[in-house]
């Protein structure tokens, strides 16, 4: 005799399959309402799950180029602030030297504004051995301590590398940190290289011991402090677009920063509205299957039969 | 004449109590692991007449024929096949998961990462002593995840290892019972009580073994079952009343698994011995990709460490040591031995070619890819075995259900059973009354 009807364990089986099936759903839509993220684990989504580490990825290290644009922004401020003093000083020398080379000074005079110029000079000396925010030279490229050295006569020579070195902005974006004292210092005067620390020097030392023509020393110093005060603007320009560039690849980091937030929002979060209405419906699906297990369960011939 | 009355309403009663007898057995097994409704099959008990008495009526009423175990072979050997095939799939995909754990939240990918980012931070900076006790601190962390990582790759290996010396273990208890079932099967009469309960546990021990292993039935003709694992072509597990014990043996190498039975090499091809084979040979896989990326890292930040000087001016030395990530660990704890500058440097030189040289060694080694793609391989595994496991289960549930649904008991036909054989036993009552009666009516004569 073969009978095909329904067991009693298949209807039990059965429900509870459905019902367990349906409570899982729930419960993972759940999961990922309260998380607001669709991926508990990489398995969950391998290719979204690997978007998302790199993106991550991309974020740890743009937060790292925004520490070192800062640095670098830093000490190219300190430069640019530095410069104008330089130039403050320079243009004093200048005025001191256009007094100089007035034909009615005495030599007394002169020797006087000689000194001052020296005194100018010690000062230009340790503002060209400034340091960074981390206590390193200021205008001595790669060197880690003093960009110039003073000699027992007191003649200033270069120690500092050739060049400061390049920082990662990020996306393959460098940029030079600083600038060394030649470039800030040394011009061609005539055709003859000369820097600015040996204009000031040679020009107290002529106004203060000099031998020859004090008054045609100072005209020729006034030329050359022009020319080296060029030359400093012209640094500080170089500065300024430094600083520039440092703003734009900031931006671009922000922008790019603001697309990757977009990006990992659209890969591993959830649409509030689509989850909570999905919920909604399998908890609608889930109450009615309960309910028609009740009752189904409930129909047994024994309760008929007295 | 031959025919008794009584004797009709009394076999009645009787067929009418064991077809009772056996409603209760489906109602009080309705919810047992493994049971098969019976139902009575009834014939009737009449003779023909003998010679001369071919007009002779000859009734003797009913007999049991025999107890009818409702199995169909069939469905009961797609819920075998069905049920291994989903056991080696969940016991692969428990495996793997476990695989993906131990690699995703041991947080290896993040350690590359920061160690990747404190290296181009040291860069703002080489002669920062800060930043360098950064980059050590986070290479240290970096050793330590991979440790981590490796020792949980390995305890997941030993789990699955334990598990399935354990899957072992069981089938060959469940061979050994089926063994003894076999034998007893043999012997048991046709149709008897006792024979059904036998069947019963010979298909239940069967469908016990398929969840550690394939199995391949041949039913022969007294009932005895021979089990072969591997396929059709493969080892024989019992015969009759024999069981050859199935053995297992971990490679000490890669901690895969072999099995043989009677000496002779065998591939379950499913249930969860071959699940936890399969995570196993995966598990290799990936603690190969984990030492690979360990061992190139140290590599890398060796060789760069050997072609510069550290803080203090001098020739640097070795920053990791060991070659596997379960061994890699820090050469030093001083932040000022890490080689930022060239060779011959002097003490204190904020030159980073050297640190520059060993960015762009690791950009190209990326490390940090190497182990997205491990993360990505392992997590994509898992979650196309999900599918086949989810698809294998619901197959299986399904096959379940359905010899549920032919074999099982339904509570509804067995109350009607009941009513309808109580019915029967009054019926076969009523017989004998009328029995009486007449006979009654026959003595009363004066």
């Amino acid at each position: 005799m073969t009978s095909i009807s329904t067991s009693t364990a298949a209807f039990y089986d059965r429900s509870t399959t459905d019902i367990a099936s349906l409570r899982k759903r729930a419960e993972t839509l759940q999961q990922q309402i309260g998380g607001g993220n669709r991926l508990s684990r990489s398995s969950d989504d391998p290719v979204a799950a690997s978007r998302l580490r790199m993106l991550q990825r991309s974020d740890s290290l743009s937060q790292i180029d925004d520490t070192n644009a800062g640095r670098a922004n830093a000490d190219l401020t300190l430069a640019d602030s530095a410069l104008s003093t330089f130039a403050d000083y320079i243009t004093r020398a200048k005025d001191l030297s256009t007094q100089a080379a007035n034909g009615t000074l005495t030599v007394e005079q002169r020797a006087g504004i000689g000194y001052e110029l020296q005194q100018i000079y010690g000062n230009l000396i340790s503002l060209a051995n400034s340091r960074d925010s981390n206590g390193h030279s200021l205008f001595g490229g790669e060197a880690p301590g003093d960009a110039y050295s003073v000699d027992a006569s007191g003649n200033a020579t270069y120690i500092g590398t050739a060049s400061s070195g390049d920082l990662a902005l990020g996306d393959g974006q460098k940029i030079t940190r600083g600038m060394t004292g030649p470039e800030i210092l040394n011009f061609d005067l005539n055709g003859t290289p000369t820097n600015l620390l040996a204009v000031v020097k040679g020009l107290a030392d002529d106004l203060q011991t000099g031998t020859g023509d004090r008054q045609q020393a100072a005209s020729d110093g006034m030329t050359a402090l022009a020319k080296g005060l060029d030359t400093i603007t012209t640094a500080q320009t170089v500065i300024g677009s430094r600083l520039n560039w440092i703003e734009l690849t900031g931006d671009r980091r922000t922008n790019l920063g603001e697309l990757r937030a977009t990006e990992e929002d659209k890969v591993g979060g959830i649409d509030l509205a689509t989850s909570i209405s999905e919920l909604q419906q399998t908890m609608t699906v889930l109450e009615a299957s309960q309910a028609s297990f009740s009752k189904l369960s409930g129909l047994s011939l024994f309760n008929m039969l007295n | 004449m031959a025919s008794d009355l009584l004797g009709i309403g009394k076999s009645g009663a009787i067929a009418a109590r064991i077809a009772l007898d056996v409603t209760a057995q489906n109602i009080t097994n309705a919810s047992t692991d493994g049971y098969i409704r019976r139902s009575v099959q009834l014939a009737e008990a009449s003779a023909s007449g003998g010679y001369g008495r071919v007009g002779d009526v000859s009734l003797s009423g009913v007999r049991l024929d025999k107890v009818v175990r409702n199995a169909d072979m069939f469905r009961q050997s797609e819920v075998r096949r069905t049920g291994a095939d989903a056991a080696r799939a969940e016991a692969e995909v428990t495996g793997l998961q476990n695989i993906e754990d131990s690699l995703e939240q041991s947080g290896v990918y993040n350690a590359v990462v920061a160690f990747e980012g404190s290296l181009q931070q040291l860069a703002s900076d080489p002669i920062d002593t800060s930043l360098r006790a950064s980059v050590v601190e986070t290479a240290r962390t970096m050793t330590r995840t991979m440790n981590i990582a490796a020792q949980s790759l390995d305890q997941a290996g030993q789990g699955l290892q334990f598990e399935a010396t354990d899957g072992v273990n069981q089938v060959n208890t469940l061979a050994a019972e089926l063994a003894r079932v076999n034998l007893r099967l043999a012997r048991a009469a046709d149709a008897s009580s006792d024979q059904t309960t036998l069947l019963d546990q010979r298909d239940s021990l069967l469908e016990k073994l398929s969840q550690y292993t394939d199995v391949t039935t041949t039913i022969s003709a007294d009932d005895t079952v021979t089990v072969k694992v591997g396929g059709p072509s493969g080892e024989t597990l019992v015969a009759g009343g024999t069981a050859t014990p199935l053995a297992m043996a971990i490679s000490p190498t890669d901690g895969t698994l072999s099995f043989t039975i009677g000496g002779n090499a065998v591939t379950p091809l499913g249930g969860s011995l071959a699940g936890k084979a399969q995570a196993l040979v995966k598990l290799d896989e990936i603690r190969t990709g984990l030492d690979d990326i360990a061992k190139t890292l140290a590599d890398t930040v060796n060789a760069a460490q050997a072609t510069g000087d550290d803080l203090a001016g001098n020739p640097a030395t070795a920053m990791f040591t060991g070659t596997t990530a379960a061994t890699i660990g820090l050469a030093f704890n001083d932040g000022t031995k890490i080689a930022t500058a060239p060779l011959n440097s002097g003490p204190d030189s904020r030159d980073q070619t050297n640190l520059a040289a060993l960015q762009t060694a690791l950009g190209n080694l990326d490390p940090a890819g190497k182990t997205d793609a491990l993360i990505f391989n392992i997590s994509s595994a898992v979650q196309g075995r999900t599918v086949t496991r989810d698809a294998l289960e619901s197959i299986a549930t399904t096959a379940k259900i359905t010899l549920s649904a032919q074999a099982g008991v339904s509570l509804d036909n067995e109350a009607a059973n009941l009513v309808r054989y109580q019915q029967a036993f009054q019926a076969s009552g009523r017989i004998m009354q009328v029995a009486q009666d007449t006979f009654n009516s026959i003595l009363s004569l004066k």
